[in-house]
């Protein structure tokens, strides 16, 4: 197997993004050029919006494993163990 | 009202005849990606509505980060797509014209030029390395093994304990800047070492921590035009280097190939 293998298209990550795609490629004059001023600050804005989606799905799990039913069997038999102490 | 054009790149003419455009949606989502002739070359774009792609609503959009995201990856992944088949000159993301006679003027301004771009980058591929280091791992071994630090450590122990505390301070900003050095010397050895096998290269700007989001930090970032037949001992030297460093604190990443975003100049 040829090594290149390996490394060849990987993933493509946002800072691969910013770092090629939006700060590079050849510029000949467009009559709209998309002017994507202080690309460093964008990106910033793309982390927070992308590290509060993950934030968001992590919660939603943690919800959903206080939800499952094993969390609720758990807490019934918590709740006879009180119940028949009493 | 006419269309505006989206400009993703420029192929040879004869690579398309033998090989048709793949598929494509357009940048919009709607529309299809095709290619104008001119010669020898094509253009491949897609057309875009004025009323939604004019100046005042592209500038609304680029300030929407999730927009800016996606529309980016779209025009990487067509042109990644593009390449898989042909070589191309990729545009700047968000190169639009007003119409197809504007169009025109551009690429007949530039055809010769573009026609000698392809030329070149047709046997060549486009790589981009990155050194990332962990910082606490090179100030250590910096601390213990560098000679200047080794003199200045033995002459505080035979100073008074007052002296000792501000002596003791200063240490540790030379730490930092032997740190600093060794991560340039470090990386300028690899770079030399890569760059010997390539046509041409660039060092280009290292990007801060909340920007990459990681922990480590990074210390170089270089792009290398090689020879396709070059690629494979390209490869093997990162290995090596990886299989050497990593465990010192330096992570040596590599990414291609790409379409030639660094080394396809139009002037």
């Amino acid at each position: 197997m040829s090594q290149r293998q390996e490394f060849e298209n990987k993933e493509v990550g946002l800072i691969d993004i910013l770092d090629v795609v939006l700060d590079k490629g050849v510029a000949i004059k467009g009559d709209l050029i998309l002017s994507v001023a202080g690309i460093d600050l964008v990106y910033l804005d793309l982390r927070v919006l992308i590290s509060s989606v993950e934030t968001l799905i992590e919660s939603n799990k943690k919800t959903a494993e206080k939800l499952s039913s094993k969390q609720f069997d758990y807490e019934k038999e918590e709740l006879d163990r009180v119940i028949h102490q009493s | 009202m006419e269309k505006l054009i989206y400009l993703y790149g420029i192929i040879p003419a004869e690579e398309n005849d033998s090989s048709p455009l793949p598929s494509l949606k357009g940048l919009d989502g709607e529309s299809e990606v095709y290619s104008i002739p001119f010669g020898e070359i094509e253009a491949v774009v897609c057309e875009l509505d004025a009323a939604e792609y004019g100046e005042k609503e592209l500038e609304k959009k680029t300030n929407d980060a999730n927009w800016l995201h996606q529309k980016a990856f779209h025009h990487h992944e067509a042109l990644m797509k593009l390449y898989e088949k042909y070589p191309i000159i990729p545009m700047k993301f968000g190169t639009i014209y007003s119409g197809a006679e504007s169009l025109k003027n551009t690429i007949d301004s530039h055809k010769p030029n573009m026609i000698e771009l392809l030329d070149g980058i047709t046997d060549k591929e486009e790589w981009i390395m990155k050194i990332y280091c962990e910082a606490d791992k090179v100030k250590d071994a910096v601390a213990g093994h560098n000679e200047t630090i080794e003199t200045k450590k033995e002459e505080i122990a035979s100073m008074s304990p007052g002296r000792q505390y501000l002596e003791k301070r200063k240490l540790n900003q030379l730490i930092d800047q032997e740190a600093e050095k060794e991560k340039q010397t470090f990386s300028e050895k690899i770079h030399d070492e890569l760059a010997a096998l390539s046509v041409d290269n660039e060092v280009k700007k290292n990007w801060n921590k909340d920007v990459t989001g990681r922990v480590e930090e990074m210390c170089w970032n270089s792009v290398y035009l090689l020879e396709k037949s070059a690629v494979e001992d390209f490869i093997s030297v990162i290995k090596k280097l990886q299989e050497k460093w990593t465990e010192s604190g330096w992570q040596i990443e590599v990414t291609g190939p790409w379409p030639s975003y660094h080394f396809a100049k139009i002037s």
